[in-house]
């Protein structure tokens, strides 16, 4: 029995090969051993939703994850979206439709709506409020972040969504 | 939060994971999805001495398979997979249907059929899904495999009767009846199901129906079929009063809990109520 394991995994596009606990969610393992801290950690139980990150692509709540089950796999933080000092144009229309007031919960959203946005489909505003369901805000009200998901997705074009 | 300490153990085979469980004598938990098991560690509600990780056995359990009528659902298949895909979509609408109320786009970017089925949540919506298209359960063990019919899996809340070292690996369906509705209530947008309610069945020309099933969920410690009530519309026309009466018949098998969500008056109240809705819907050409 160990109480660690050795993984590789590719993190914004950074092979990092490091040993983790197996007890270790994969958000703890993004913030205290990569210091990467954009990530937040809210109820660690799969409901709040502010952990979201990407692994291969597809939204996930990293709390429910192990940082053993990231061996082997890419995982998209927030820290990814705006590598410069410029924002991508999704936190633009975050910033620009007033989409976050204390801001802790934005990573999350962030996430789940460039994996969405990724996808390509076109949406109703219900559609966008199902698919971000799985973050919750408990100062804007959601109306606002609808707003900036929807401007996002249908002025920003497909292919800029995808080259994130 | 951390869950207590346990072996973190990654089978490159479905025959390694189960002789993962069977070293570890029902000590062990699989670790699929992990959207129920995690929070459950976490909170301690659970101190499994293994983890056997079977993420990594795609190739054995991730599959979807047709054969003749039959469609077989690896144990590792994705909500997500199931949501998309155009096999589930044709051959199992109601599956490709009822996913939609698991969960959020997080959760079922990483829950699978086969962990809810093992889970046997009773207001899960896959185990009732299961019962109402009269599914197979397959399971591994180190006899080899053997097929549970869905009506015999659960045993209980959160309990069935696959042994300690046997690894649930695929679900199975017949070929799904025509027509189906499926209903769901809780007390919050995405919450645990105070009740559900799926009824499915074909209608002839004569405007009769048959192998007509209605399950409920939510309302015992497991999902169950209301034979009562199936029985009492198949092969009839259904008429306003048919339908009533089969409503009051699904309360025979109704043995509902009383837990922080609701009382057991309560949700027996729900069940004619729901019943009637579904199937009057069902009548009416409105599926799904």
């Amino acid at each position: 029995m160990s109480d660690t394991v050795e993984i590789t995994v590719t993190v914004n596009g950074t092979v990092h090969r490091e040993q983790v606990s197996v007890r270790e969610h994969a958000a703890d393992f993004l913030r205290h051993t990569l210091g990467l801290t954009g990530t937040h950690v809210g109820c660690e139980q799969g409901v709040c939703g502010m952990c979201t990150v990407l692994l291969d692509g597809q939204a996930v709540k990293a709390c429910l994850l192990l940082a053993p089950q990231l061996d082997g796999h890419e995982v998209e933080t927030v820290e990814s979206l705006a590598p410069g000092e410029e924002l991508d144009p999704l936190q633009q229309a975050f910033k620009d439709a007033h989409a976050l007031q204390c801001g802790f919960c934005t990573p999350g959203f962030l996430m789940t709506a460039t994996a969405l946005g990724r996808e390509g489909r076109a949406l109703s505003r219900d559609e966008i409020r199902d698919e971000l369901a799985g973050v919750l805000c408990r100062c804007t009200g959601y109306e606002h972040i609808v707003t900036a998901v929807e401007r996002y997705l249908a002025e920003t074009p497909a292919r800029e969504r995808a080259d994130v | 939060m951390k869950p207590a300490p346990f072996d973190y153990i990654r089978p490159a085979t479905v025959a390694q994971a189960v002789d993962a469980l069977d070293q570890h004598a029902g000590m062990a938990r699989v670790l699929a999805g992990g959207q129920s098991l995690v929070p459950m560690l976490g909170m301690r509600l659970m101190r499994p001495s293994a983890l056997i990780d079977i993420n990594g056995l795609e190739d054995e359990l991730g599959r979807i398979e047709c054969s003749g009528s039959e469609t077989t659902v690896g144990a590792l298949v994705r909500y997500a997979t199931l949501e998309r895909s155009p096999v589930i979509s044709e051959r199992l609408p109601l599956l490709a249907h009822v996913v939609r109320y698991i969960g959020d786009r997080q959760v079922r970017n990483r829950g699978t059929l086969g962990g809810a089925v093992a889970q046997s949540d009773p207001t899960g919506e896959m185990g009732l899904v299961c019962l109402a298209l009269g599914a197979s359960v397959l399971a591994r063990g180190s006899g080899g495999e053997r097929t549970i019919p869905i009506e015999q899996f659960f045993e209980g809340s959160y309990a069935n009767v696959l042994e300690p070292e046997e690894l649930l690996v695929a679900l199975r369906f017949p070929l799904a009846p025509s027509r189906c509705r499926f209903f769901e209530r809780g007390r919050k947008h995405n919450d645990f199901a105070l009740i559900s309610v799926v009824a499915v069945g074909s209608e002839d020309a004569d405007g009769r129906w048959h192998d007509v099933r209605i399950a409920l969920g939510g309302i015992n410690d497991r999902p169950v079929l209301a034979p009562a009530a199936a029985a009492r519309l198949e092969g009839a026309r259904w008429d306003a009063a048919a339908i009533e009466e089969a409503a009051q018949l699904a309360l025979e098998v109704a043995d509902p809990p009383d837990d922080v969500r609701a009382s057991a008056d309560y949700r027996r109240h729900l069940v004619p109520v729901h019943v009637r809705r579904v199937l009057t819907d069902l009548a009416a050409g409105e599926d799904r």
